[in-house]
């Protein structure tokens, strides 16, 4: 049992059919008689939509239903996560490069493709906006109409929405040293391998709709609302995303396929290319002006940010990226006086949202580099700077927040340890140091069910997705811990919502914690129906019965369940359901509408060499530390931990979208758009975690899936800094940028003779 | 006006023959008509290796091949690398390392892993490292992966034979 | 994509047939690494594609040539010629070019006569052709001819190629000794990527050498030291650094790429000529003490 149950690190569940190419993705599944969808854009940024004539197209011959705005409900239908803005397609004007206007649905994708180049698009292009600078100018066209959200000042802006948080007095602050600086993250790409896949098929009177989501059941209301269907005939299958990372929360071409289904009355399937995958989903551009204020001993007296992020079209989930991601811009810090002020810009590009961090990375890259910054001025190590002002556990660090929930200074001390930090770096090396802190779920609701059959086995029902980072590994040791059953006796069910009952969404690092919490309860449930059962068949006090861990105790005789279950269930066999519930209330008062569930906390340290002629950055060491409480499986702890490192090295060295003076994506696809490969790794990676079992979740565990993304990138730009004295604010930090920053950098202290003269 | 041709290929050991559109991939051949989906589609361009298939013994880009060029060939699949007595020793280090993740790119990692160790049966980091350049894995499992090829390179009596 | 009728013919009389008269319609097929995402985005779109890969003059052979040189027969994909050792002892660089060219899944289909007929500024084994002095060796309706290598590039996705004409071989001259060459670039990773710098650098006999760039202008240029200065270990930087100023004065690179700012190219021009230029000044030392 111990190499199965909770803390061992049994091979993955579902790994099998990854290893075989049996694991079936949303693109490989087939139905009878399926149309192919293609959609069809106009190439530019914005354009007002003059008409659309499909008559060339629908003389393709297999092509059964061309539909653009005009086929669809009048008003058109919108929807999204926050504002309901975003229509099923584009209506009078395109917003974004890429935003579809119409779609076609032949016998073939051959068929489609033709077709799709023959819908015939008059257009006339528009200003559009695609900067912060350019979309809070004056004069900006509006990407938002104003009437999407009556009797809001700010509709006639492209400000979305001004979140503020701060506490304390900032103005009255007294500080020895002021550290104002003001940095930039690109626009980035989830860039999931499995593009995103929707298919939709009538279903009796309804409809069935399968999407590689994270959110099914959320995804079920938003469709159930467009269609006029009860939920109950919405049924949503989510197969096992292929990657996510926040790119598959919210529902993108789903309506559009259901209508499409319903109107044509067959299954129809749309897979996006990886092109459109990027016209999809990214994340959201961020400007961040940071001001601190530091005592000469390092202590940290102010906080002042000031943060614009660049969002797209439409809001998605995006703004509460903003939201969330600034709120806890003081960082892990005790900071007595706080002001963070953040704005959500629409922009004419792709509709940002939800990316591993969510909203975090982009502030942290700020704050956790103006630390370095500080540091440097004070003349103080940057593990020290972070020590002096860093909360201890049980201290509350936001105001109105869940304390401090972690032994944080254990973290930073064993990263620092990792990296031999005591010791300098090689000659002509550099080492740079930064942590994040991301607050956990603030709301939750997780049921589930977990039926142990008659010989002991389990099913168990949640609605999770496992899209990589092992929920369903997570669950069934769970499950095979109380119960008592092998793992392989454990089948988890998910991705069914006719099936699966209601999880509010898989995010924020929550499953192994809210449904893990609730699967323990659905557990215990079982194990006090089994203590009920044990009683009767023993004639005992069932308070003299206890079950633990798959064992039913009567005094000082121990027998297995599985014993006491065949027993109990007698002639007729059956079952015993077992329901577990979860929920973490809302709570109104709160700006984010609750207090984090736990705080997912991480310190990475890296070594880095810099080659001053080309501007090459090369991670010698990289050092990824993470809180988790309790890690439930250290292998995946471990896959989670190193790939989010792998990821954050990803926009801080090669990533970002380029695009052109009219606002059209000149990088996509996956010849232009570079992510890390095998040859990029860090030459060497180590990965560690700190277990105090003071989370949450099951067994003491935290969520942990997002941390080592988090402070990549200001670690490695500090260790760039100390390479080579050079701060670099922008990113990613390509080879000509850091070219770039060290010859601007020589120039300006070593003037040339010749130019100096000037 | 679609022209199609009849082409005959060993797929995992088994003779096919079938009629295909000569503007279709290797890709879309394996997995619309011979409904070999294990091969999976991401970029399309050859970048990114999740659609990697041995043809001949070599690793290529299923994107990147025209089915009609592969006629006559033998084409080894994600499908085709365990044999009768189980998985493939790459098969059960990725499960031991925990190297699949999300799993998409695993099939293209497992055969692109297969030839290098055709090539390398006892490959360096380094050689594994270049070895899979061409299979994208955003999960980033690469260390994981890493240690699964080096775990099978040497837990493989049979790493070297062509499938 | 787009739909297109296929041959695969098998006698090279036959391919001259099928090109004959027919313009842009038809495209040649061998790698595909670059045809296919063209078919693909649809920026070609021809009527017909001709695989040449079963072509029977048409071998992926190299072989000796009588007299000295190598031959590189047109369906020669980069994973052979990264391997073969004759290659390797003797056009270091263009080993070295032919072994950075995409993946390994790349390399086991693209070919070396389909990299230079795509005339990419940025293709990598046109500076190590250029340096080494290849020769095409081309087929057409009027017989067989020999290109120059220098003679063959244009510009982008242009070559002097005349309608109808498919290459056959690629030829490398017999390598002087003692000589050694060096291919480096520049690009955004270390994976694999299209570079936004290639370069070769030869150190040959007499003191003279040859230096070869690509992706800083439409097409690839070889220029040459004949003043010892860069041959010379001894000489300081910056001489040698007004050196490759003076040889590189041609470079133009464009102002609409996103791989890098034509500031940079230029920068890295010198930088690594200056590299290039030691690393087979190294060589050729190498060489000559064995």
């Amino acid at each position: 049992m111990t190499e199965q149950g909770v803390g061992a690190s049994p091979e993955r569940v579902g790994g099998l059919a990854r290893v075989t190419g049996g694991q079936a993705y949303v693109a490989d599944l087939r139905h009878e008689d399926a149309l192919q969808v293609k959609l069809v854009t106009v190439d530019c940024a914005r354009a007002r939509i003059i008409a659309i004539d499909p008559t060339a197209a629908l003389a393709v011959p297999g092509v059964r239903l061309v539909i653009s705005a005009a086929d669809l409900p009048d008003p058109m239908p919108r929807f999204g996560p926050q504002f309901v803005d975003r229509p099923i397609l584009a209506v009078g004007e395109t917003k974004y490069h890429g935003e579809p206007v119409a779609a076609v649905a032949a016998d073939t994708l051959d068929a489609a493709e033709e077709a799709a180049r023959l819908v015939r698009v008059d257009y006339e292009e528009l200003p559009a906006v695609f900067t912060v600078a350019g979309a809070l100018a004056a004069d900006a066209p509006l990407v938002q109409d104003p009437s999407l959200r009556p009797g809001d000042p700010r509709s006639l802006s492209n400000v979305l929405r001004e979140h503020r948080y701060g506490w304390g007095n900032v103005e009255a602050a007294v500080a020895d040293v002021v550290v104002e600086h003001a940095y930039r993250f690109p626009m980035v790409t989830q860039f999931a391998i499995e593009p995103h896949g929707f298919i939709a098929a009538p279903d009796g009177d309804g409809i069935a709709v399968w999407s590689s989501i994270q959110h099914p059941n959320w995804l079920q209301k938003v469709l159930a609302r467009l269609l006029g269907l009860p939920l109950a005939k919405v049924r949503i299958f989510a197969p096992d995303p292929g990657g996510a990372f926040g790119g598959k929360q919210h529902a993108k071409y789903e309506p559009l396929v259901a209508f499409m289904a319903l109107r044509a009355h067959r299954p129809v399937r749309l897979i996006l290319t990886l092109e459109e995958t990027f016209q999809a989903v990214r994340r959201g551009a961020a400007e961040i002006r940071v001001r601190d204020g530091y005592r000469r001993d390092g202590t940290l007296v102010f906080r002042d940010v000031d943060a614009d992020y660049l969002i797209g079209a439409y809001a998605d989930i995006a703004d509460r990226t903003v939201a969330k991601g600034s709120y806890t811009s003081a960082g892990p810090y005790r900071v007595p006086a706080a002001r963070i002020v953040a704005r959500s810009v629409l922009s004419h590009t792709v509709p940002s949202t939800a990316f591993r961090g969510f909203g975090n990375p982009q502030q942290i890259w700020a704050v956790e580099s103006n630390m370095n910054e500080a540091a440097r001025l004070l003349g103080i190590d940057p593990v020290a700077i972070r020590m002096r002002n860093l909360a201890q556990p049980g201290e509350t660090f936001i105001p109105g927040d869940t304390p401090a929930d972690g032994a944080w200074a254990e973290t930073i001390e064993r990263a620092a340890a990792m990296i031999d930090w005591s010791t300098p770096p090689p000659t002509g090396r550099g080492r740079g140091i930064a942590v994040g802190l991301k607050s956990g779920p603030t709301t939750g609701l997780s049921y589930s069910t977990v039926r142990l059959l008659a010989d002991g086995s389990v099913v168990v029902y949640a609605g999770t997705s496992d899209m990589g980072q092992g929920a369903r590994t997570i669950f069934a040791q769970i499950a095979a811990q109380e119960l008592g059953a092998p793992l392989d006796w454990v089948t988890v069910i998910m991705g069914d919502t006719a099936v699966v009952p209601y999880d509010q969404q898989t995010s924020a690092s929550r499953s192994s914690v809210l449904m893990g919490d609730s699967i323990l309860l659905a557990c215990r449930d079982i194990q006090a129906r089994l203590r009920a059962m044990a009683a009767r068949l023993e004639s005992v006090d069932e308070a003299t019965v206890v079950v633990d861990r798959g064992v039913v105790r009567i005094g000082d005789r121990s027998l297995p369940i599985r014993d006491v279950l065949v027993r109990g269930l007698g002639l007729l066999g059956g079952e015993i359901i077992g329901l577990g519930e979860m929920r973490k209330e809302a709570e109104p008062d709160h700006p984010l509408g609750g207090t984090a569930a736990f705080f997912e906390f991480n310190c990475t340290a890296v070594e880095v060499e810099v080659d001053r002629d080309t501007g090459d950055v090369t991670v010698a060491r990289h050092v990824t530390v993470s809180d988790v409480g309790k890690a439930l499986n250290p292998m995946q702890v471990r896959g989670q931990d190193e790939g989010a490192a792998v990821m954050g090295l990803g926009h801080t060295l090669m990533e970002h979208y380029i695009y052109d003076e009219t606002g059209r994506i000149r990088n996509l696809g996956a010849i232009d758009y570079r992510i890390p490969t095998s040859m990029d790794l860090p030459l060497t990676m180590d990965s560690d975690i700190v277990e105090n079992e003071d989370g949450p979740g099951p067994y003491g565990a935290k969520g942990m899936s997002e941390g080592a993304l988090l402070c990549v990138a200001p670690a490695v730009a500090g260790a760039v800094q100390d390479a080579t004295g050079v701060a670099i604010r922008d990113l990613p930090l390509s080879p000509e940028r850091v070219w770039r920053a060290l010859r601007d950098a020589e120039s300006a202290v070593r003037p040339d003779p010749v130019e100096g003269a000037r | 006006m679609t022209t199609t041709q009849r082409i005959e290929l060993t797929v995992n050991g088994r003779r096919r023959s079938e009629e295909v559109a000569v503007h279709h991939t290797l890709l879309e051949v394996l997995r619309d008509d011979l409904g070999l989906t294990g091969t999976k589609a991401c970029c399309l361009v050859g970048e990114c290796g999740a659609c990697t298939v041995l043809v001949d013994g070599d690793s290529v880009d299923a994107c990147l091949v025209l089915a009609v060029e592969a006629d006559g060939s033998s084409v080894t699949t994600v499908e085709g690398l365990a044999g009768d007595d189980g998985l493939d020793p790459l098969q059960a280090a990725f499960l031991a390392t925990g190297a699949a993740q999300c799993g998409f790119c695993i099939p293209g990692q497992l055969v692109a892993a297969r030839a290098l160790l055709a090539l390398h049966p006892h490959p360096t980091r380094s050689e594994i490292e270049e070895g899979l350049a061409g299979n994208y894995c955003r999960c980033a499992g690469y260390e994981q992966i890493i240690e699964a090829v080096q775990l099978a390179s040497t837990t493989s009596a049979t790493s070297g034979s062509e499938p | 994509m787009r739909a297109f009728a296929y041959e695969r013919p098998t006698a090279l009389a036959d391919a001259l047939g099928l090109l004959a008269g027919r313009g842009d319609d038809v495209r040649l097929l061998a790698g595909g690494t670059d045809l296919i995402i063209g078919l693909r985005d649809r920026s070609i779109q021809p009527a017909l594609v001709v695989d040449v890969k079963r072509i029977a003059e048409l071998d992926g052979d190299i072989g000796e040539l009588d007299g000295g040189g190598l031959r590189i027969g047109a369906r020669t994909t980069m994973t052979a010629i990264a391997a073969d050792p004759r290659i390797r002892a003797d056009h270091q660089a263009l080993a070295e070019a032919a072994a950075v060219v995409g993946s390994v899944q790349i390399r086991n289909r693209a070919t070396l006569a389909g990299n230079i007929c795509n005339a990419s500024p940025a293709a990598d084994t046109a500076p190590a052709l250029l340096v080494d002095g290849a020769t095409v060796v081309v087929a057409g309706p009027d017989g067989a001819r020999r290109v120059p290598i220098d003679g063959f590039f244009v510009r982008s996705r242009v070559t002097t190629l005349r309608p109808g004409e498919l290459v056959t071989a690629i030829e490398l001259p017999p390598a002087p000794q003692p000589r050694g060459s060096a291919h480096v670039r520049r690009t955004r990773r270390r994976g694999h990527d299209l570079a936004s710098v290639t370069l070769t650098a030869a150190a040959l006999p007499d003191g003279v050498t040859r230096l070869a760039y690509g992706s800083l202008g439409p097409r690839p240029v070889v220029v040459e030291d004949r003043t010892g200065v860069l041959a010379d270990p001894a000489a300081p930087n910056r001489a040698k650094m007004e050196r490759l100023e003076a040889l590189f004065v041609g470079a133009s690179p464009s102002a609409r790429s996103m791989r890098a700012s034509p500031e940079y190219r230029l920068a890295m021009l010198h930088v690594l000529g200056l590299r290039a230029v030691r690393a087979a000044v190294e060589r050729r030392a190498a060489r000559t003490a064995r």
